[in-house]
């Protein structure tokens, strides 16, 4: 299964987006990137990373580009586009919307 | 929004259709990229490089399925694979070219014969009628079917009703008509011609091609002499000539100047049909005149049709209403008129056209479905048998990541390729099939044509055809496909390869096929069966006259020298006169209608001396005006009395003869059997007429209906405005017994016949053979029809039964060989074979005696002498097809005893 059963649905195009609008990567270095950013607290899959890369590809949001990496290998490097951007703004201001809802019910929880 | 997303994806989609391979290389590429890293970061970890490099693709969890979920990202994915098992599925076809042409051609059979039949069916039934707006015209009819015709002044009264109708249209006949005579040429003809009122034209949707059509002005009584032409006679008669318009040419005698040529329009007219009275469209006119008709008249003779176009907004149930009030008003005005007891009634025009032929159409067009669905389960049949070959290469494709969805579309996609050819074979052989049916036999259906040259494909034929051929391939494709990818993939992989078996839910579907197709084929046999009994109970049925050598001859009389019946009564003598001088001729008779070829007149019937009944005219007869020796042309015996003789002539005293079904419907209670022998009665509204004789029942209006009431007037004995008014309506008949073959004295009698009737011309040269022939063309058609699918079905459903049963007997040599070394018989063998064969038969055989049961009811109007249960039939058919299936599961179950016990425990 490739739908990695940590992460909410949907969360994973979410991170993509976002560390990919910080700079433009390649697949592997993005597999470190996600790792690295959620201070190991999400694991991806290396199987899963690669279908959502191309189905964020295929939706126009991400820029596929071949170019030298940093140790002057040839890869494929992913940017984020303008359509993409606009998508960032739109998922990143629902997770917002979804965690305050989230995090509220769980505070009347515990009172 | 919307734009700039496709701005972006519709170049990487065209990318991933045209440069797959690149693509593919890229995917590659980058994944390889990513393995690399993954290696060299466990490798820096301390792994050997060896563990590096698994654990870097244990990471990956499945790279093959992982490539495959990115393909299936690109969303081209789905026509990609189209396209691959296309051509996969084409070459695995290609390598077993005898399974592919055993399933082609099935399927072109079954889809085939369905193409036939929609042909017909478009042609007849769905194709609108080629007027303007066809579905607003209306046709009048009075009751509803039980009679034809319109009478001029029920005419004037629907006429007032332009609330909610236009363009009121009276006209004539056509083929029944006599039409008229082109005279003074050295070519006399009789022609096809029709009076109509002078927005026929328009409300029709005619198209002149020259000059013009009649104006209001010109049709009325009285009125200039005018024509308008038909093209197709004008070019075959004038050469085209452009010229001829403004000129006259004689027509009955007359001149009549040609005003007018107006292209073919779908010429409208009516006929009978075993069904009743019914409009067709297929007989063009040559000639159009102006019907003229008198607004005042009271004449109550009803051979006109009448029709009218509803009104913007009027809906039929609104015209109907209106049409109600015009009776009222008539009756007012007429009251007991001639078919005063029949209330005016519209009905569309298409089924005034159409309405009596469609259910034959539709039981048809039902059981060649039938026929379609027992190809298609035959050919699911095979391909079951084939994917049992086939299942450890779908295992595989299983193990490898291929989702059920992508196997179940792969086989659909690999079907699709047979069905379709087996579409394209199927519209060709059907085709040609059904033209070659329509011009050897005389098919009574309206719309099609001379020998149905009005059916033809159209674009909608060859849409059914392959929505048919589509629709019925994902159908049976999707059984063999589910049942494929329902396998166990490792109980499949585990399997040895010699011996393929198929799991117990595929050799069930399998049965299942099979009781389907048994059934499906009984029920075909059945309404074979029924309409072959029909026909034979057609065949030898008694008409009540002798038709072998008899020949008939038809002349216009539509002209003012014969409007006396003096004249008429001195044509037939003469005619007689020579004719019967003719060597090899026994009598000549003149009538005004055929038996079988019904076109009757009905005449209300009053007895004298019997007190008047509320409706005077509740009693009818039809009736038939015929000259003396019509009785011993046709053989028709008399029973008490006497029959006409050269003395009933127009100053003799007035008699009539009646059939015996008139004297017992009239006479009941006479039981004596001397009445009604001089009893007195009258027809319509003439001087009373004395009953001299009373003749056998003739099945006059077809073979397969009782006989009616019928009164024969003697033409002779005709009032003078009767006789003239019978020439404009209908043509007179010669009806000549000859000696020997009919034919062969054709020509000299028709040279006695014009010379007789000063060159009138002759046609329509028939023997009453050919015309018995006619009146069960119709039930031939289907008879023929039927026999051909249900042949088909049959053999279809013993190849069905064969192949599950040479199947299952190969399944299972090796029990079979461990069976006959045990010390079973062969008779145990071949028993324990067929016992399996005939279940499913029987199994079969009875779900189709309950549909058959439940369906053949729907045909019952199309059988004559047997009833739509008849369980003689069923019976039969029943025996019949138990037996081909014996026969069908004999010949594996044989082959089965010639298991060599060691070889086929070896085959382990």
């Amino acid at each position: 299964m490739s739908k990695p059963s940590d992460l909410v649905q949907g969360t994973l195009d979410l991170l993509l987006l976002k560390i990919l609008a910080l700079e433009p990567l390649n697949g592997f270095a993005i597999s470190l990137r996600l790792k690295q950013v959620s201070s190991d607290v999400l694991q991806v899959s290396d199987g899963s990373l690669y279908p959502a890369l191309h189905k964020l590809e295929q939706e126009g949001w991400i820029a596929a580009e071949w170019k030298l990496s940093e140790n002057n290998r040839r890869a494929k490097f992913y940017s984020l586009t303008r359509l993409g951007r606009k998508q960032l703004a739109k998922e990143a201001a629902n997770w917002t919307r979804l965690s305050d809802a989230i995090s509220h019910v769980v505070r009347i929880e515990e009172a | 929004m919307r734009l700039e997303h496709w701005f972006y994806t519709i170049p990487l989609r065209l990318r991933s259709l045209f440069r797959r391979r690149q693509v593919e290389a890229e995917l590659d590429e980058e994944l390889r990229y990513h393995l690399e890293r993954k290696t060299e970061e466990f490798d820096a970890r301390g792994l050997s490089p060896e563990e590096a490099r698994y654990a870097a693709f244990r990471a990956m969890d499945g790279l093959e399925q992982r490539k495959e979920e990115c393909r299936d990202k690109r969303r081209t994915n789905s026509i990609e694979n189209f396209f691959q098992d296309l051509r996969y599925g084409l070459r695995m076809l290609r390598k077993s070219p005898g399974f592919t042409a055993v399933a082609v051609l099935t399927l072109a059979l079954g889809i085939g014969a369905n193409t036939a039949i929609f042909t017909v069916v478009n042609a007849v039934l769905l194709r609108p009628l080629a007027y303007p707006e066809p579905d607003r015209i209306v046709n009048f009819m009075l009751g509803n079917h039980e009679i034809e015709g319109t009478s001029v002044p029920m005419f004037m009264f629907w006429r007032e009703q332009t609330e909610v109708l236009q363009d009121f249209v009276l006209y004539g006949e056509v083929v029944k008509g006599p039409g008229v005579n082109l005279t003074n040429t050295d070519r006399p003809e009789r022609l096809r011609s029709i009076p109509v009122s002078a927005d026929f034209f328009k409300l029709f949707g005619a198209s002149i091609e020259i000059g013009r059509t009649f104006t209001a002005q010109e049709d009325v009584p009285g009125g200039p002499r005018l024509a308008v032409l038909s093209d197709g006679f004008w070019r075959r008669r004038f050469g085209a000539d452009r010229t001829l318009v403004g000129k006259s040419i004689l027509l009955g005698g007359e001149p009549y100047v040609v005003i007018g040529i107006v292209c073919d329009i779908e010429p409208i007219h009516s006929a009978w049909n075993a069904q009743g009275p019914s409009l067709r469209t297929d007989t063009p006119a040559d000639v159009w005149l102006p019907v003229q008709a008198d607004p005042n008249s009271a004449d109550q003779g009803g051979n006109y049709r009448s029709a009218a176009r509803l009104k913007p907004g009027v809906t039929l149930e609104m015209a109907k209403a209106r049409t109600k009030l015009a009776e009222a008003r008539f009756r007012q005005k007429f009251p007991g008129g001639k078919l005063s007891s029949f209330s005016f009634n519209l009905e569309p025009l298409s089924e005034a056209v159409v309405g009596n032929v469609r259910l034959g159409l539709l039981v048809l067009m039902g059981a060649v479905s039938f026929v379609l669905l027992i190809a298609c389960a035959n050919v699911a049949n095979l391909q079951l048998a084939r994917a049992t070959g086939r299942r450890r290469e779908m295992a595989i494709r299983a193990a490898l990541g291929a989702g059920r969805r992508r196997i179940v579309f792969q086989l659909l996609t690999e079907t699709l390729p047979l069905w379709l050819a087996g579409g394209a074979l199927g519209i060709g052989f059907g085709y040609s099939v059904l033209r070659a049916l329509l011009a050897s036999s005389s098919v009574n259906l309206p719309r099609i044509g001379a020998q149905g040259s009005a059916v033809t494909l159209d674009s909608r034929v060859i849409i059914f055809t392959m929505l048919t051929a589509t629709f019925t391939g994902i159908l049976f494709g999707l059984i063999p496909a589910f049942s494929a990818s329902h396998d166990d993939v490792s109980a499949a992989l585990k399997e040895n390869g010699t011996r393929s078996g198929s799991g117990p839910g595929q050799s069930k579907t399998r049965a299942i096929l099979v009781v389907i197709e048994m059934a499906l084929t009984l029920v075909l046999l059945a309404g074979a069966a029924l309409l072959m009994r029909t026909f034979v109970a057609l065949r030898t049925v008694d008409p009540g006259f002798e038709a072998h050598n008899v020949l008939t001859f038809e002349m216009s009389l539509n002209q003012a020298r014969f409007d006396q019946t003096v004249a008429v009564a001195r044509l037939l003598r003469d005619a007689q006169r020579r004719v019967e001088g003719i060597p090899g001729v026994e009598a000549l008779a003149a009538t005004r209608s055929l038996p079988l070829d019904p076109n009757p007149d009905y005449a209300p019937v009053i007895i004298e001396g019997r007190p008047p009944t509320k409706d005077r005219y509740q009693d009818w007869a039809a009736s038939r005006d015929v000259s003396a020796p019509y009785f011993e042309v046709f053989r028709v015996p008399l029973l008490r009395g006497r029959l006409f003789t050269e003395r009933d002539d127009e100053r003799a005293p007035r008699v009539v003869v009646i059939n015996e079904t008139m004297a017992k419907a009239f006479w009941p209670t006479d039981s004596l059997g001397r009445a009604p022998l001089g009893e007195r009665i009258t027809l319509y509204e003439e001087p009373p007429r004395e009953i001299i004789g009373v003749v056998a029942d003739v099945r006059d209006a077809e073979l397969g209906s009782k006989p009616e009431p019928m009164v024969y007037v003697p033409v002779g004995q005709r009032l003078d405005a009767d006789n003239a008014e019978d020439n404009k309506e209908s043509s007179m008949i010669w009806v000549v017994r000859t000696k020997s073959e009919p034919y062969s004295l054709s020509d000299g009698i028709q040279r006695e016949l014009r010379i007789a009737s000063g060159g009138l011309p002759v046609s329509h040269i028939r023997s009453m053979d050919q015309v018995r022939m006619e009146a069960t063309a119709s039930s031939n058609f289907n008879m023929m029809l039927f026999n051909i699918f249900a042949g088909i079905a049959v053999l279809l459903a013993a190849i069905g039964i064969y192949g599950v049963m040479a199947y299952a007997v190969q399944q299972r040599t090796q029990e079979i060989g461990v069976r006959m070394a045990l010390g079973a018989s062969q008779r145990d063998v071949i028993r324990m074979v067929v016992r399996r064969g005939m279940r499913l038969a029987l199994m079969g055989v009875l779900i189709g005696l309950v549909g058959a049961w439940a369906l053949t009811p729907l045909m019952a109007s199309l059988l004559y002498g047997v009833k739509a249960s008849d369980p003689v039939v069923l019976t039969l058919v029943a025996v019949l097809l138990s037996a081909v299936a014996l026969v069908a599961s004999l010949i594996p179950a044989r082959r089965a005893t010639r298991v060599d016990p060691v070889l086929a425990l070896r085959l382990e």
